[in-house]
């Protein structure tokens, strides 16, 4: 190395000479030569590596957040559609498993102070610790609804006011009964249309109670009053997870990841400016991810080539860029009764899980994005959203904790976080309606969904 | 409505007065009535909408208008906060209207698919005081002769004479929320020829603030033809995502058969604009950014009034 440096110095001739003289360094000096790096469009592995290095290094360095993700998803190829409300048998297996999502049944009880509560316990909603007597207890407003099982009030102690305002179950139930009897009973509209019941009763019902039901809780919840609704709005994810080989084309042979595309449409979307606190710390591991040995193929999952869009329901610009709640409609191909006259009872629990985790994985991880998270520079913070999967009747709650992005083959290797998602089952909200009135009312169900409308950051 | 708003005054037998009633102006002029910082809260609405919302570089207008109006209603309904008894609002989207009379020997029918009712489970109280109901009696309607006053009306043959409010039959006795409070209409066609003029927009909604106001009278009173004690109130906003119509009716008779006697009354607001322009994407002359991508021109007084509209009847 030396001598060949030797004598390109001679060859130079003086001028050149008279440069190094000057701008010799005190230190050793760095290489004359630029880097031996390997070539950038050799066909070889290590010019693959390398542009590699070099894509994620413009991803890196990109100036705005808009602009990294149109580099994220510049690359158009054939990916999977992951579809949240699918027919297919166990999706939530496989779902969980290219999300890597750990299944926590119950929910999470938020009364105490997380961190005791974060080995997974199953957390019935009655269970929720009547900590109302706790004054050290700081927040956590859902926590006082639970002490009292009487239909009566029940308290909530405010931390900073000093009188308790009472959460009036009779006001929240007629609410509730006002905004079903409307659209089932009272407005008389045609006939539904073919297939399409669940646009014209649930959906009405939905939008009606939820609007409502925000109105009247956001003076106890200061994070409603400054959300966004969202009616039909579009939530989209591309992410890779896994490798495969391409099997045909002019590509054939090579070893590519495996692409998803997530294009969702919630009914309903609540979309807040601060974040929601984290439920469990960032490494909790409370469960197994599968594993399935299986093509995504064979779930049935198809490919198409279109547009990779990341979108959590409006654009980077918008102030309300964090998600608080989804409330997700069962179409009418999914219904209870289908399940039920094709003998496959247990598969109704399974659409639910399904719907929740990949849609609340799609948002929480657009939300990541959006806040200049990839899975080359991994999530600093949990990003936690709420979904409610229903079909008009039966609700399902649900609670999604996103600890990592990094899915990718190279990524994977060394991450040992997961992400949780928890869940119930599905209940009734009710019995039926006949004659203007309701039968059969359920509190523990609305009750659930209050508590949902009801969370929020710490501090406020 | 050829005419317009006169043809449909000479059709409903009523009286125009520009601006608002004074009971809503008060309730404009009144700070407590007002949401927090609610000026930076309309903007970023009107952003959403017309910005910020769909994956496309611009959104259209069949996506901005139906959301601008959605949340302006949700940031209306979080006033709830204040007035508790704002929650006894119900939404009714999709329904139909239907009422009949007769005016001059020509029977008269408004039916429709049309708009968004709000419904409320107490009446608005009258607007105008018994002197100015009275005073309408003077006052006369101006007909358009040579044109026909049901120039560009449907010729229908009607076999039920149908006085509801809900679809096909009224909503069901016992229903709460009885009083028609408002009657939103969102124009949100896409091509300009397919939306209503806005000079016919306020035509539609006075007829359909009538008809809903004549249903619920006759619901209320019987199907006599008579000069109401308590004349029913009801309000009408259209709008084509930019501009605003605010319209307050109120019915002070169902005797409509002759041109005289006491008018029923309507104050109409028109051609608000909520914003001047919204530039989705920057306007660049030269490389050089001339008009940065944003919200022009906003008005916060058309969001007020339509938020006065909205808590009027229960402040």
């Amino acid at each position: 190395m030396a001598a060949s440096r030797g004598r390109r110095l001679l060859w130079q001739g003086r001028c050149w000479f008279s440069q190094t003289e000057s701008a010799v360094p005190p230190q050793p000096p760095d290489s004359l030569y630029p880097p031996i790096v390997a070539s950038a469009t050799a066909k070889s592995k290590a010019a693959k590596r390398r542009r590699l290095e070099h894509f994620h290094q413009r991803v890196h360095a990109a100036a705005s957040i808009e602009e990294k993700l149109r580099l994220y998803g510049q690359l158009q190829r054939p990916k999977y559609m992951v579809y949240p409300q699918t027919f297919a048998l166990n999706a939530d297996r496989w779902y969980r498993s290219f999300t890597k999502t750990v299944f926590v049944p119950g929910l999470p009880p938020r009364a105490a102070p997380a961190a005791v509560k974060a080995l997974g316990a199953v957390a019935p909603e009655a269970a929720k610790a009547p900590v109302l007597a706790a004054g050290v207890e700081p927040e956590a407003a859902e926590a006082p609804e639970s002490g009292t099982a009487a239909p009566g009030a029940a308290k909530t102690p405010e931390p900073s006011a000093g009188a308790a305002p009472y959460l009036d179950m009779g006001e929240l139930r007629s609410l509730a009964c006002d905004a079903l009897l409307q659209e089932s009973f009272y407005q008389n509209k045609k006939r539904p249309f073919l297939y399409r019941d669940q646009e014209h009763t649930p959906g009405p019902f939905l939008t009606q109670l939820v609007s409502t039901l925000a109105a009247f809780l956001c003076g106890r919840n200061p994070l409603l009053a400054a959300s966004s609704l969202d009616l039909k709005p579009e939530v989209h994810y591309y992410w890779h997870h896994g490798e495969e080989v391409v099997v045909h084309g002019h590509r054939k042979g090579r070893v590519d990841p495996v692409r998803f595309q997530i294009d969702d449409k919630p009914h309903l979307q609540i979309r807040v400016p601060k974040q929601l606190p984290e439920i469990v710390p960032l490494e909790s591991d409370l469960g197994d991810v599968p594993v399935i040995d299986h093509k995504p193929s064979k779930l049935p999952l198809f490919k198409k080539q279109y547009e990779n869009k990341v979108f959590i329901g409006s654009k980077i610009a918008d102030p309300c860029c964090y998600g608080h709640t989804q409330f997700h409609l069962i179409p009418d191909k999914l219904k209870r009764e289908r399940f039920i006259r094709a003998n496959l009872e247990d598969q109704i629990e399974v659409t639910y899980r399904a719907n929740g985790i990949a849609s609340l994985f799609a948002w929480t991880a657009a939300q990541a994005m959006y806040q200049g998270f990839w899975n080359e520079a991994d999530v600093t913070r949990p990003f936690v959203s709420q979904a409610v999967v229903t079909d008009g009747k039966y609700f399902a709650f649900f609670c999604y904790q996103l600890n990592t992005l990094a899915l990718t083959v190279e990524t994977i290797q060394n991450n040992p976080r997961k992400n949780i998602c928890w869940g119930t089952d599905s209940k009734p909200l009710y019995d039926v309606v006949e004659n203007g009135s309701v039968k059969g009312f359920n509190d523990e169900v609305l009750l659930q969904l209050v508590r949902f409308l009801l969370n929020r950051p710490k501090e406020l | 409505l050829f005419q317009g708003v006169r043809q449909a005054q000479w059709l409903t037998k009523t009286k125009l007065v520009e601006g608002l009633p004074p009971s809503v102006l008060s309730i404009i002029d009144d700070p407590a009535h007002q949401l927090e910082d609610h000026e930076e809260r309309v903007k970023r609405v009107i952003s959403h909408a017309r910005l910020w919302d769909t994956t496309e570089a611009i959104p259209r207008r069949e996506q901005y208008c139906p959301v601008l109006f959605e949340d302006l209603i949700h940031l209306c309904r979080l006033m709830s906060v204040k007035y508790s008894s704002l929650t006894k609002r119900m939404l009714a989207r999709n329904y139909k209207i239907a009422a009949t009379w007769e005016r001059e020997s020509i029977l008269l029918q408004v039916r429709g698919l049309n708009g968004i009712l709000m419904n409320s489970m107490a009446p608005i109280p009258p607007v105008a005081s018994k002197e100015e109901i009275l005073a309408t009696e003077e006052h006369v309607l101006e007909t358009f002769y040579p044109i026909s006053p049901t120039i560009d009306l449907q010729e229908v043959n009607v076999y039920q004479e149908r006085n509801n409010t809900g679809k096909s039959s009224c909503f069901r006795d016992g229903y709460p929320y009885s009083h028609p409070h408002t009657v939103f209409f969102l124009e949100s066609a896409n091509i300009r020829p397919d939306r209503f003029r806005p000079e016919q927009l306020r035509a539609k909604m006075l007829m359909f603030a009538f008809g809903n106001a004549l249903a619920k009278a006759k619901a209320l009173y019987g199907n006599d033809p008579k000069v109401l004690e308590q004349p029913i109130v009801v309000q009408s906003v259209g709008t084509d995502g930019q501009f605003f119509q605010f319209m307050v009716f109120q019915l002070n008779t169902t005797d409509l058969v002759s041109s005289d006697g006491i008018k029923n009354l309507v104050w109409i607001d028109s051609d608000q604009n909520l914003y001047e322009k919204a530039q989705c994407i920057a306007e660049v002359k030269k490389r050089v950014v001339t008009k940065p991508a944003g919200i022009y021109g906003f008005q916060p007084d058309t969001f007020k009034k339509f938020l006065a509209l909205y808590l009027h009847g229960t402040v």
